[in-house]
């Protein structure tokens, strides 16, 4: 047997075997090779290349597994196809691991026996990272939120001029002087967070929460110093750097004492801080962790503010953010403030946990290399958005939002994108 | 590396179209990019975007924030969109030859 193995890749090998739980173990012993998978994957249904079945991605990292954990593995490996992790195996991890996954979990979610195949593909991303092999632009993301405090290396004077910029558009919005956006104020109910892309490039959404705050009469603050809702590690699959960027928010809302931390509207910042955080900093957080969906559902249910819906008059059509429906279980809300804020809402089909992925989720939109491949797998969603005949999509997850902007221009739908707090915003009756 | 052809000239970029060397972009380059990504001819508006964005580059060795974008040109936050349907990232900062910003863009 040729020995290949660096010392890299022997810290991949040791990471792997840390990682191995009854769990995970379970997971990569059980795939019947089915096959019902391959008709979930976007990759698959888009391009027919039988290397992007998320059966044969479970293959290939368990492949691995019985190489160095099995006995038959480790004496006979050609009789259980087991692999060695050398340079041929990892190029091939990289590209379906990295370039053809948005860990979507649609096919876990159809897998006859449930076999929770992001897990795997996320814990063949650990041991990719430990090897150094996270694609470039993806791991400059995780860099620049671990270096700056945001994904987006936003300097916190910059981010404070923007916050004073919106909040005097506020007070003209709603002509009160006294309109706020709150910055770095102690002792509130709520502490909200961003997508650093929000600050940076699309504003708008912050000024569209602002003025459902504003109208709801809510106690709240942003922080200068932690509001990144990203947590990009999380795709990378560095666990220690996923658990530091949890730590930080966890403390900034310690240092504000808010009561509660509300996520903006993102898939797998949802996912990250209110699901996985507590298991990567293997402790529950002092207070109450709410999506800005759930808030904002609830402002309306509750009357808290008015909306109209007749204020929306062009028909809109709903994407589920995978992160946040698929596997998150925020399903109905979304749906319920469509039907208080708009005059048209469309369901594309499939929907909830049986949507499609948009394509750029796993981190794919930071991942230059794989850009033809996510624009390809898209256009099951743009199809799904045409047949609507809705003229505004609305989601909550700007992750989904940048992608979809992309489909939009590259198959030329002719549509608008926009949050839910957008949505919410322009149907309020102040 | 991915190359994108655009009327003849052919560019180095990755695999989004952002220029791999932005040393090399010119306001031809600008002018080819701009009706390559459906962005179209460019009017004045646009030449100030694109300006503003290249020249802070080149002092801060980052993409302005769109608050400093609209301050400098005295754009409308609404019409930058308008301007660049791909948004200040993918579209105004492709075009001024920026290296693609990270994050969810």
């Amino acid at each position: 047997m040729k020995e290949t193995r660096t010392a890299s890749q022997q810290k991949a090998l040791g990471l792997f075997t840390e990682k191995l739980n009854g769990r995970l173990i379970s997971h990569l012993n059980s795939c019947v090779h089915c096959g019902l998978c391959g008709e979930s994957c976007q990759y698959f249904l888009a391009t027919g290349d039988p290397r992007f079945i998320p059966g044969r991605k479970v293959d290939l990292i368990s492949s691995i597994y019985r190489r160095y954990h099995t006995v038959t593995g480790r004496l006979i490996p050609k009789l259980t196809d087991a692999r060695d992790l050398d340079e041929e195996t990892i190029r091939e991890m990289v590209d379906v691991i990295f370039g053809a996954c948005t860990m979507c979990g649609r096919c876990s979610a159809h897998c006859s026996i449930g076999i929770d195949i992001p897990l795997l593909v996320r814990s063949a991303r650990t041991m990719l990272s430990e090897m150094g092999l996270v694609p470039g632009g993806l791991q400059s993301t995780v860099d620049a939120a671990i270096r700056t405090g945001n994904n987006m290396a936003i300097p916190r004077n910059e981010f404070v001029d923007t916050i004073l910029w919106l909040e005097e558009d506020l007070k003209m919005e709603v002509n009160d002087e006294s309109a706020a956006i709150p910055l770095d104020q102690p002792g509130k109910r709520i502490m909200y967070t961003l997508n650093p892309r929000e600050p940076k490039f699309f504003p708008l959404s912050i000024s569209a929460m602002a003025k459902v705050f504003y109208a709801a009469g809510e106690d709240w603050t942003l922080s200068s110093n932690h509001y990144d809702v990203t947590n990009y590690a999380f795709y990378s699959g560095e666990d220690q750097l996923a658990a530091e960027l949890t730590e930080r928010m966890v403390a900034e809302m310690e240092t504000l004492g808010a009561k509660m931390m509300v996520l903006a509207e993102c898939g797998h910042g949802s996912r990250s801080h209110r699901w996985e955080g507590p298991e990567w900093i293997e402790r529950s957080y002092p207070f109450e962790v709410k999506t800005a969906v759930e808030l904002l559902a609830e402002y309306i249910r509750s009357g808290r503010i008015k909306v109209d819906p007749s204020k929306n008059k062009l028909p809109v059509t709903l994407h589920d953010p995978c992160n946040l429906v698929r596997l998150g279980g925020v399903i109905e809300e979304q749906r319920y403030i469509l039907k208080h804020t708009v005059s048209n809402f469309i369901e594309m089909t499939p929907n909830r946990t049986n949507n499609y992925c948009c394509g750029g989720g796993g981190g794919q939109l930071s991942m230059s290399e794989y850009n033809d491949r996510r624009l390809k797998i898209g256009k099951l969603k743009a199809d799904q958005i045409q047949r609507t005949g809705a003229r505004i999509v609305a989601t909550p997850c700007h992750n989904c939002i940048d992608q979809i902007m992309g489909l939009n221009q590259h198959y030329g739908l002719g549509v608008e994108v926009k949050t839910l707090g957008e949505i919410v915003a322009d149907a309020l009756v102040l | 590396m991915p190359k994108q052809e655009i009327q003849g000239m052919t560019f180095d970029v990755d695999g989004d179209g952002f220029l791999q060397q932005p040393d090399l972009w010119t306001e031809e380059v600008a002018v080819l990019f701009a009706r390559y990504d459906g962005t179209g001819e460019l009017n004045e508006k646009h030449w100030a975007v694109i300006r503003f964005i290249r020249n802070h580059w080149k002092e801060t060795d980052m993409a302005p924030m769109v608050r400093k974008i609209c301050e400098h040109t005295g754009l409308r936050l609404r019409e930058i969109y308008e301007l660049f349907p791909m948004g200040p990232a993918r579209g105004a900062c492709k075009i001024a030859g920026l290296p693609k910003p990270d994050g969810c863009v």
